[in-house]
């Protein structure tokens, strides 16, 4: 599936998974202002939804890195929020998943790549986060290396097959049964919507905390 | 499938962007609002844990300051007891030494009334009896027994104590003594006259006698002398008889 570029900002040809992704900033952006401009001590009935989701999201990244899940909380809660509502944004007549797109989940993938060796480096520092790649045996360096390559690699495919299938599917019995047939595939489309949303910001989330715990690991054996 | 260089250059900033936007917009405040109510509740829980405990320390002191009451109680309980076994004690032996002292005093006014009413008997049975001797002595006196008294007056002038011959020795010397000599009967002039010789040796002075008679003597004399009355008759033998009992109390 080609990017579809919307208009040229200089250089810079701004594709519709772009414009998008903006839409979806700019309304998560209103929404947040909205939501969180008047919160109380005593919470009504939005303020107790908005702190269901952030107390979900905390207890969920916490369950799995309890000890710096408060660090990496606003990257994969932010992977969570967004995919989801990109992932269901093809529900919407007229809009397309910017997750459709290779170019978007290789550039979510490739962030979850740089984030694990970021947050790896910025607790434990470059010298012993490089150590684990050697750990328990340097012969394992490359097995790591293609590991760390591989993993990303999947991530951006995972996601951009599954969506992108999925939208062509429902285009397809569209086209070929007409209206309102495909409407199951469209629920189908709803689950593995948010299923493949949370798949992404769980493994991204496994990566980040297998990267800090093999840290804690390393600690606690030189201890 | 096509990979677009400026679209995934974009998407990251985009991505980081978003990032940045929901971190200051929407988990930053939340949470510090969570954490606000998390610290509030922590605070409260703590205030709550501390005023509990305040109230079980309180509670702990007034059990302890019942029990010290109790055992106060219990102690003043017993002192009382005693205090009131003591008083109770002390109020029965005087009221048994009341009603012992009452039991004596009633004693005495019974025995001081039943000796009363003897002595009124004893004072009624003399008085009948005097009433008696009276009613007999009045029907069977006669001169003969009014002589036989003056002869044992006569002989009492004779046996009479010195203290009272020296009482009538001592009359007043200057004047004559008027002697008034009552009798039941007519007296004889031999008896009149043994009277004033004897009468006449006692008062060794001089005299004036007087006669007269009066029949409640039944029989015998008075003899007035001045201040000075003597009885020789049985009106006042009678009388003296009825007031033996008089005499003996």
């Amino acid at each position: 599936m080609e990017s579809e570029f919307v208009f040229e900002l200089g250089p810079l040809a701004v594709s519709l998974s772009i414009l998008t992704t903006w839409g979806i900033m700019l309304s998560a952006a209103v929404l947040s202002w909205l939501a969180t401009r008047h919160l109380d001590m005593m919470p009504g009935p939005l303020q107790t939804v908005v702190e269901g989701v952030v107390s979900a999201l905390e207890e969920a990244i916490s369950a799995v890195e309890p000890v710096y899940g408060r660090q990496i909380m606003p990257f994969i809660a932010t992977l969570w929020l967004f995919l989801i509502v990109a992932n269901l944004l093809s529900l919407i007549p007229g809009l397309h998943s910017p997750t459709r797109d290779l170019s978007v989940t290789s550039a979510l993938a490739v962030l979850v790549f740089f984030s694990v060796h970021w947050f790896g480096i910025k607790i434990q520092g470059l010298k012993k986060y490089l150590h684990h790649y050697l750990a328990p045996s340097p012969i394992l360096l490359p097995f790591h290396i293609i590991s760390e390559l591989t993993r990303t690699l999947a991530l951006a495919i995972r996601l951009f097959g599954n969506m992108m299938s999925l939208e062509m599917a429902a285009m397809l019995i569209l086209l070929v049964a007409g209206f309102l047939a495909p409407v199951p595939i469209l629920m189908l489309h709803i689950i593995e919507a948010l299923v493949q949303a949370y798949i992404f910001g769980m493994l991204a989330l496994i990566y980040l905390a297998g990267a800090i715990q093999s840290q804690q690991f390393n600690r606690q054996e030189q201890l | 499938m096509e990979f677009n260089f400026t679209t995934f250059a974009l998407e990251i900033a985009n991505f980081l962007i978003l990032i940045w936007i929901l971190q200051r917009l929407f988990y930053k405040p939340v949470l510090a609002v969570i954490a606000r109510r998390k610290q509030h509740i922590d605070q409260t829980l703590a205030d709550a844990q501390k005023l509990r405990q305040e109230a079980e320390d309180l509670r702990q002191h007034y059990e302890n300051r019942q029990n010290e009451w109790e055992k106060e109680k219990q102690a003043a309980f017993g002192v009382l007891r005693r205090e009131i076994e003591a008083e109770r004690k002390t109020q029965m032996d005087q009221l048994q030494a009341d009603l012992e002292q009452e039991r004596q005093k009633a004693k005495v006014i019974l025995s001081r009334q039943q000796h009363d009413i003897q002595r009124q008997a004893e004072e009624k049975a003399l008085q009948n009896g005097a009433r008696f001797a009276s009613l007999v002595l009045r029907q069977s006196a006669g001169p003969e027994l009014e002589a036989r008294l003056c002869a044992m007056l006569l002989e009492h002038f004779n046996e009479l104590p010195e203290e009272c011959k020296r009482c009538l020795k001592m009359l007043d010397a200057e004047k004559s003594v008027s002697i008034l000599i009552t009798s039941a009967y007519p007296l004889p002039d031999e008896l009149r006259q043994k009277l004033e010789q004897k009468l006449g040796a006692l008062i060794d002075r001089p005299d004036v006698f007087h006669y007269a008679q009066d029949a409640e003597l039944i029989a015998g004399l008075r003899i007035d002398i001045g201040a000075w009355v003597l009885h020789a008759n049985l009106q006042h033998e009678l009388a003296g008889f009825a007031e033996i009992d008089h005499g003996s109390d």
